[in-house]
């Protein structure tokens, strides 16, 4: 219809653009700044992946970070501990993040939104115990340092352009689903999953499959996050991470595609420019949040586009 | 005891006792995270961050006080009433402007708390653990089976139950607790003959963050107080109302007691791991009665 | 074509339905009406699937479907649109019947394809039959709340439905949009042979396109009949004194 391949063309021609761009950026930067960006990366898919269910689905997924830490130490447990080659890590881990989600959502995607919000967050601290408990395997606390990444992308600026790849192929991969039949019934179960239901979908096998692909895709991010910084901790399946996360798709805007990208950009950035002056950055953290509840509920990204579709077409602001 | 051969019956005893004594924090603690889920229908995330401020808080009154018994009884009652006034500031400074709001954004409201609060209590307390000690009169322990078991255990046993009896009270014969009830149940037709609910949402968080300061400071004496044990408690708590059913103060007690007794199991059977035994037992409640053993009563 | 027989509800004690029975046959169109409070919309949940009946059964096509979930008797093509709106709120008019157009044929796991070239003449065709398609790529909740109704009844056609079960399809509505809601109704009987089962307060309404009436009170079905039998029963006029939905009308 009217979703005319016109502006698909030009959706295009500006996404191959900014590629382009980041892929001339690292020689002009330094080796911090490289690796800023490539942590900045890690963390846009891993908020990308969030918002698949937060923002599309609607679900109180309140635990994300548990996926993308299980696919953190699943490729660091593969590196470390077996002479498999380096791709099968980089393949396991995708998929042990996939085989939790489904294991976590067959609980709890029966429950009630409530109940799914407050259980996932209980289950995904017992991810995180077990892995913090369980030393003669994991070594707790201390995390595992010194991962040997594959030569290929071992280096900074290799470990970049590995990082900006993946992230664009993921993105693709996403934003195919986002509007595919499946994106498009499930944003119909977020409005309203009794609606759903009476036109003959099965809400819970949906909020299911929705849940494995984003953990899925939280635990791409998470062997990334191998790659760019080589180790990894406990604090990655923490929940103060997961409210960062989802921080992150605020900020940017739930409803859209690419706002938790720039969330994740600005959350990083304030964090490591936060870190040099207090090491209170959860506080900052916080009040970063309760401003957003009070005065960009939308988002950035969220923000300006109505903004633009009100210009463009004043009747939008009716109702 | 075939099964557990190293472990004596007193032992297993004993542990159990423990293991009930802390169930009444446990239970303190989730009834008022429930009675806020039933009023309101919020999870209040930082539930957890005004029990540890209500542990920290029952150990800086009692210190100024001169640690002893007075310090202690003086904190008891005053820390969780400090925990109220610091709520009750932040219901009716902020959190109440979002009512009309969508039901996410209360939420995010309260895991804004946790992080804010999480941090304060670094930067008033530093990261050092602090301990407080109990009176002297709650010191030393009984013999049971031949096992010490310690009188402030007891004195924490005899507390729950009038804690319970308590919150029955409130909610089923004071007015602010019908009118509660049937707020939770119908906003708009309480405030149609002429209530106002944003008070009585006010009252129902209060009394909550009320209760989650008294369970901080009724644990001040038993452990550590460190930073940290927001997010134990609040994870801890979530299991037991979820295990109990939304919002019901029975279903508070008995998923408590489900809670602590496998915890305490688990610690004697398979102490590295002994976390894992309470979620078995609400994985399984949960497979049978999605919606928690007990019905919401509000 | 649907079956209704002794069918009860029992709410903690509450008889919101209390043997109600019910009969369609292919191509009719029915009314069910009785005082609020009867269980009229208790009914429509339990014949859709929403609610569990504690008793009775429902046949659909001469199969029993008492107890299935609602997802799977609307593939049998038993529909329904709600009395109060119930939309996609955040898609726009056209995703709205999209969704079902895409459920209906079987696309809801389908990961890859592209929605925006799927089911578009199916859809702008249930739009056009509706009159909405002026509106096609608004967002539906900043639809006036009369064009949300009709959406509401378009995104149950997506479905392709036989039987279209209606719940208080004007509630709220103005006189105009009435007209507009009764005529589409008119229209899917007539031109689309759609049996329709509905629920409804405004009399006028009912006897202008019913060809049936079912009428209930208390829980139970005390008649089916006939407009100008239901009209002069006794029963009938018993269950409405002291309510006064007739003269609401």
């Amino acid at each position: 219809m009217s979703a005319s391949p016109k502006t698909d063309w030009k959706k295009l021609i500006w996404a191959l653009m900014g590629v382009a761009v980041f892929f001339v950026l690292p020689n002009f930067l330094s080796r911090f700044s490289i690796y800023l960006m490539a942590l900045i990366f890690t963390t846009g898919l891993l908020a990308t992946s969030l918002n698949m269910v937060l923002g599309y689905g609607g679900m109180y997924q309140f635990h994300h970070a548990v996926f993308y830490g299980f696919g953190a130490y699943t490729t660091a447990l593969f590196l470390t501990k077996t002479g498999l080659p380096g791709w099968v890590a980089f393949v396991c881990a995708p998929l042990a993040s996939a085989l939790l989600s489904l294991l976590i959502g067959l609980i709890c995607v029966r429950l009630s939104k409530l109940y799914f919000g407050m259980f996932q967050i209980s289950l995904g601290s017992l991810v995180w115990a077990i892995i913090y408990r369980w030393y003669s395997f994991t070594h707790g606390d201390d995390g595992i340092h010194g991962i040997p990444v594959p030569d290929l992308i071992a280096s900074g600026k290799s470990a970049y352009y590995f990082a900006l790849i993946v992230l664009v192929v993921c993105l693709m991969i996403m934003y195919r689903i986002v509007e595919s039949p499946f994106g498009r019934i499930f944003q119909g179960v977020r409005d309203n999953p009794e609606r759903s239901e009476a036109v003959g979908v099965n809400v819970r096998k949906h909020q299911l499959v929705g849940m494995i692909i984003g953990g899925t895709f939280a635990g791409v991010a998470g062997s990334l996050f191998v790659v760019v910084e080589g180790s990894v901790f406990p604090d990655l399946l923490f929940w103060t991470l997961s409210l960062e996360i989802l921080i992150m798709c605020l900020l940017g805007g739930w409803f859209t595609f690419l706002g938790p990208l720039f969330g994740a950009a600005i959350i990083v950035l304030l964090r490591t420019f936060v870190g040099i002056y207090t090491e209170y950055w959860t506080i900052v953290l916080g009040i970063v949040l309760m401003l957003l509840i009070f005065f960009l509920p939308e988002g950035v990204l969220g923000y300006i586009i109505t903004r633009y579709r009100s210009r463009r077409n004043p009747k939008f602001q009716e109702g | 005891m075939d099964l557990l051969p190293n472990i004596s019956l007193a032992a297993f005893c004993q542990q159990l006792l423990v293991g009930l004594s802390r169930t009444t924090i446990l239970f303190i603690v989730a009834s008022g995270l429930s009675l806020v889920l039933g009023v309101l229908r919020i999870p209040n995330v930082a539930h957890g961050s005004l029990y540890m401020i209500g542990a920290f808080l029952a150990y800086t009154i009692a210190s100024a006080a001169g640690g002893g018994t007075f310090g202690f009884w003086l904190a008891l009652v005053l820390a969780p009433l400090g925990v109220a006034l610091i709520s009750l500031a932040v219901e009716r400074g902020l959190f109440c402007r979002l009512y009309e709001r969508e039901h996410l954004m209360l939420l995010l409201f309260t895991f804004a708390f946790t992080l804010v609060f999480g941090d304060l209590v670094k930067l008033v307390w530093g990261s050092d653990f602090r301990s407080m000690n109990a009176p002297t009169s709650l010191q030393g322990s009984f013999d049971v089976l031949g096992f010490p078991f310690p009188k402030y255990n007891l004195f924490l046993l005899i507390i729950g139950p009038i804690v319970a009896l308590g919150l029955w009270w409130l909610t089923n014969k004071t007015k602010i607790g019908k009118i509660a009830k049937a707020a939770a149940v119908d906003r708009e037709m309480v405030a149609a003959v002429g209530i106002n609910v944003s008070w009585v949402f006010a009252s129902v968080f209060v009394i909550g963050c009320f209760l989650a300061g008294l369970g901080g400071a009724l644990v001040a004496p038993t452990q550590n107080i460190t930073q940290g044990m927001d997010h134990g408690i609040i994870i801890e708590t979530f299991l037991i109302v979820i295990i109990g059913g939304l919002g019901n103060i029975w279903g508070a007690l008995l998923g408590a007691l489900i809670f602590g007794l496998t915890d305490a199991i688990g610690i004697l059977i398979f102490p590295q791991f002994a976390i894992v035994f309470p979620y078995v037992a609400v994985i399984t409640v949960l497979m049978l009665r999605p919606k928690g053993l007990l019905k919401s009563v509000w | 074509m649907l079956q209704v027989k002794s069918l009860t509800k029992n709410f903690d004690g509450f008889m919101a339905v209390n043997g109600a029975g019910l009969s369609l046959e292919k191509g009719q169109v029915i009314a069910v009406i009785g005082p609020n409070g009867a269980g009229k919309t208790t009914l429509f949940n339990l014949i859709t699937g929403q609610l569990a009946p504690t008793s009775g059964t429902i046949r659909f096509k001469g199969e029993d479907i008492t107890g299935i979930p609602p997802y799977a008797i609307v593939r049998k093509g038993l529909c329904r649109s709600y009395q109060v709106v119930n939309i996609f709120n955040r898609l726009t008019v056209f995703e709205n019947v999209q969704v079902a157009v895409l459920s209906r044929r079987k696309h809801t796991f389908n990961l890859f394809s592209n929605a925006r070239r799927m089911a578009v003449n199916e859809t702008s065709r249930i739009l056009e039959s509706v009159g909405l398609k002026d509106m096609a790529h608004s967002i539906s909740g900043s639809l006036s709340h009369g064009d949300q109704k009709v959406l509401e009844i378009a995104i149950s056609l997506g479905n392709r439905p036989e039987l279209l079960i209606m719940d208080e399809p004007t509630a709220g509505m103005s006189p105009e949009e009435t007209e507009v809601t009764l005529s589409l109704m008119k229209k899917l009987s007539d031109e689309m042979g759609l049996t329709i089962l509905f629920c409804e307060h405004d009399m006028n309404m009912v006897f202008a396109i019913a060809h049936e009436i079912m009428v209930m009170q208390q829980g139970k079905s005390i008649i089916q009949g006939k407009p100008d039998a239901v009209r002069v029963d006794k029963q009938v006029q018993e269950a409405y004194l002291g309510g006064d939905d007739i003269c609401y009308a």
